[in-house]
């Protein structure tokens, strides 16, 4: 535990008093992440001056907070042992009910908007209960919602939503309080709450000793069944409150704002160094894959190739990314450095 | 996955049922089942849909999916997801619209060039997965990625003409009776049936019910799974060469509609996701299920607004039923 805190103390691994050699494969894992997405902030000066500076910086981080809070959600499904393919369809029907509900009037905007949060968590719910009670894969259960509800969607607004964002949300989107987004100020908190939710409570507890073994958790008085209800629960959540600050962002709603949004999901929870099959990784590591991924988007985007050489580049690098963060190379590299410590 | 497991893996060998039996409560027979319903109700709502032209045309609308559910198939068996499908798509339809080759010798030389880059990407994916390690959605994401840039770099915006043979004769029927796309699928499934008989077959089914100890069996594990991505890769890109026969032009996103449906036609044919369970042949009729599906909506007067509703509940309560017969299966030997 005392090396989760180090990242926030001072980026060190190496204070790590448990007299081990082994170092935990997750810290390191989530500090190559993080020190890859500096080193490609920095080194984008010598693409263009405009790259690197600050306001470039805010800009990447403002665009990776779409992708933290959605990993969140992400993460915690994969945790278990799940994978979550209705995130585009959440983020359209947040987005959507948003624009349709509450528009630009800020007609209940305050009681509207969690209410819109809660339809979203009882869809994820209803995810949960398909793959909890009727034991259908996760994979499959999540693409059928995504399906419904994203046809749902299409119907509900003929084909073209209408309204604009309530001015709350364009206050969390675009004004700025010291210099900052107020935006960033709102993930850095959700980012902490999320991460000691996750690796301090006994719920996160729970949840990983879920996805490492499902039945010993059970064996060990882990109520199951309704923890799993939890993830799917939380993720619908999530992806719907990003179509609210999707929303926010480009004043209105539209039925594919959510598609770009799948597979970034995806990538950025592996990136972070959890296994695709559940029971490991960090909140921490998830969130400096999605600014990664992010701050890649944006320098590969400056270079000013054509769009089909950036998705190349972009293709490449996640797979050299996930070559290079591999468990063993990163484990060797971690005991490598205390040894050079010492 | 865990949950599919505990349900769906772990089936003893039943010798007492007769192979019939087996059959219908196999996920092939189930969606067999569902199909015959559809069309069923498809015939009565439109007396046409019994006749040579209407089946072609549903059979032709089918294929590229039918195929890429084929392929994807064997990664799923050996425990895998391969998102490569919709890139290796996206790139064969693009390269069939800009290179154009004419005649049934250029439409031979085009089906080639398809499966070979179908071939080459699922290579790389199995050398990723098997040789260094990487988990199987994790490596063909990126692949994916890399080939809908590849498409994008060959054809930047929708356009291009596939050639005229390949967009006449491959949508046509032989005799006046057979689609010739029906064709392509008959083929995949007599190869199928003799493949899964093969050592590499047995191995397949084998590393997705347990790598671990398949290998100590003496299942060359990672060479199995290499095998498992090219072949999947080659159909895909046969599907890609169907898919151009149908559309006619070249589009540099035509494969994204397909990561979601071969996943869905997968698991509707009763394969598991899980691995080491399921048939190519039901992934096939799987596909052609969700394609017909949308024909029966359409011709029930349903809008196609709505048509995702419809694919969705019948996505899931045919896994419901397969697994309530399961149970019901296992409850019976039981007792």
């Amino acid at each position: 535990m005392n090396a989760h805190r180090d990242i926030m103390t001072g980026l060190d691994a190496t204070a790590d008093e448990r007299g081990s050699q082994k170092i935990d494969h997750d810290i390191v894992s989530a500090l190559l992440v993080f020190g890859l997405s500096i080193a490609l902030i920095l080194c984008s000066r010598f693409i263009s001056p405009a790259l690197g500076s600050w306001d470039q910086v805010l800009t990447v981080l403002t665009l990776a907070s779409f992708l933290v809070v959605l990993s969140f959600g992400q993460g915690l499904v994969i945790l278990i042992g799940g994978l979550d393919l209705s995130i585009p369809a959440l983020i359209t029907l947040g987005g959507v009910l948003t624009t349709n509900w509450i528009g630009t009037g800020d007609f209940g905007v305050w009681y509207l908007l969690p209410v819109i949060l809660v339809v979203c968590a009882l869809v994820g719910a209803v995810s949960g209960v398909g793959v909890v009670w009727l034991k259908i894969p996760p994979f499959i259960m999540t693409m059928a919602t995504s399906i419904v509800i994203a046809s749902a969607a299409l119907g509900y607004t003929n084909g073209t939503p209408r309204g604009g964002s309530p001015s709350a949300l364009l206050w969390l989107m675009k004004e700025r309080f010291l210099g900052v987004p107020v935006v960033i100020y709102f993930t850095i908190a959700l980012v902490l709450l999320a991460w000691a939710i996750q690796s301090y409570t006994a719920m996160g507890r729970r949840l990983y000793a879920l996805g490492t073994n499902r039945e010993a958790a059970r064996i060990a008085g882990v109520t199951v069944n309704r923890l799993e209800l939890a993830p799917y629960a939380i993720s619908a959540a999530c992806a719907g409150f990003v179509g609210m600050m999707l929303v926010g962002y480009s004043n209105g709603a539209t039925l594919r704002m959510g598609d770009s949004y799948m597979l970034p999901s995806i990538a950025a929870v592996v990136i972070g160094g959890s296994s695709i099959l559940g029971g490991s990784g960090t909140f921490i590591g998830t969130v400096g894959g999605a600014i990664l991924l992010t701050s890649l988007g944006t320098v590969i985007s400056a270079i000013g190739l054509s769009a089909g050489w950036r998705t190349i580049i972009e293709g490449a690098i996640i797979v050299a990314a996930l070559l290079v963060l591999r468990g063993e190379l990163v484990v060797r590299l971690g005991n490598r450095l205390i040894a050079w410590k010492r | 996955m865990s949950t599919a497991s505990d349900t769906l893996t772990a089936r003893p060998l039943r010798r007492r049922q007769s192979p019939l039996l087996r059959a219908i409560v196999s996920g092939t027979g189930i969606v067999a089942l569902i199909y015959i319903i559809l069309y069923a109700l498809y015939a009565f709502w439109q007396p046409s849909a019994l006749s040579v032209f209407t089946f072609t045309d549903l059979v032709n609308n089918s294929t590229p999916l039918a195929l890429a559910a084929a392929g994807e198939t064997f990664v799923v068996i050996s425990r895998g997801f391969d998102l490569s499908v919709a890139g290796v798509v996206s790139l064969t339809n693009v390269v069939m619209a800009v290179y154009p080759l004419q005649g049934a010798g250029g439409a031979l030389a085009s089906l080639l060039i398809c499966c070979v880059i179908g071939g080459v990407v699922g290579a790389v994916n199995g050398i990723l997965v098997a040789r260094l390690g990487l988990q199987t959605i994790a490596a063909t994401l990126g692949t994916m990625i890399v080939c809908q840039g590849l498409a994008l770099v060959i054809l930047d915006a929708p356009g291009g003409m596939v050639a005229d043979f390949v967009t006449y004769k491959l949508t046509d029927t032989l005799f006046g009776v057979v689609p010739v796309a029906g064709l392509f699928l008959l083929l995949v499934v007599i190869l199928w049936l003799a493949f899964r008989r093969t050592d590499t077959g047995i191995g397949l089914y084998a590393i997705g019910a347990d790598e671990q100890s398949a290998r100590f069996s003496g299942v060359a594990a990672s060479r199995v799974r290499i095998f498992a991505f090219i072949a999947a890769g080659m159909l895909y890109g046969v599907a890609g060469f169907m898919l151009s026969a149908q559309t006619a032009t070249g589009n540099p996103t035509a494969g994204t509609p397909f990561l979601m449906l071969t996943f869905a036609a997968v698991a509707l044919g009763g394969t598991s996701l899980s691995g080491g369970r399921g048939s190519l042949i039901g992934s096939i009729l799987g596909a052609g299920t969700l394609m017909l599906l949308q024909k029966v909506l359409f011709s029930g007067g349903v809008s196609s607004f709505y048509t995702g509703i419809f694919q969705g509940f019948v996505l899931v309560l045919a896994i419901v039923f397969g697994n309530a017969v399961g149970w019901l299966l296992k409850k019976e030997e039981r007792q």
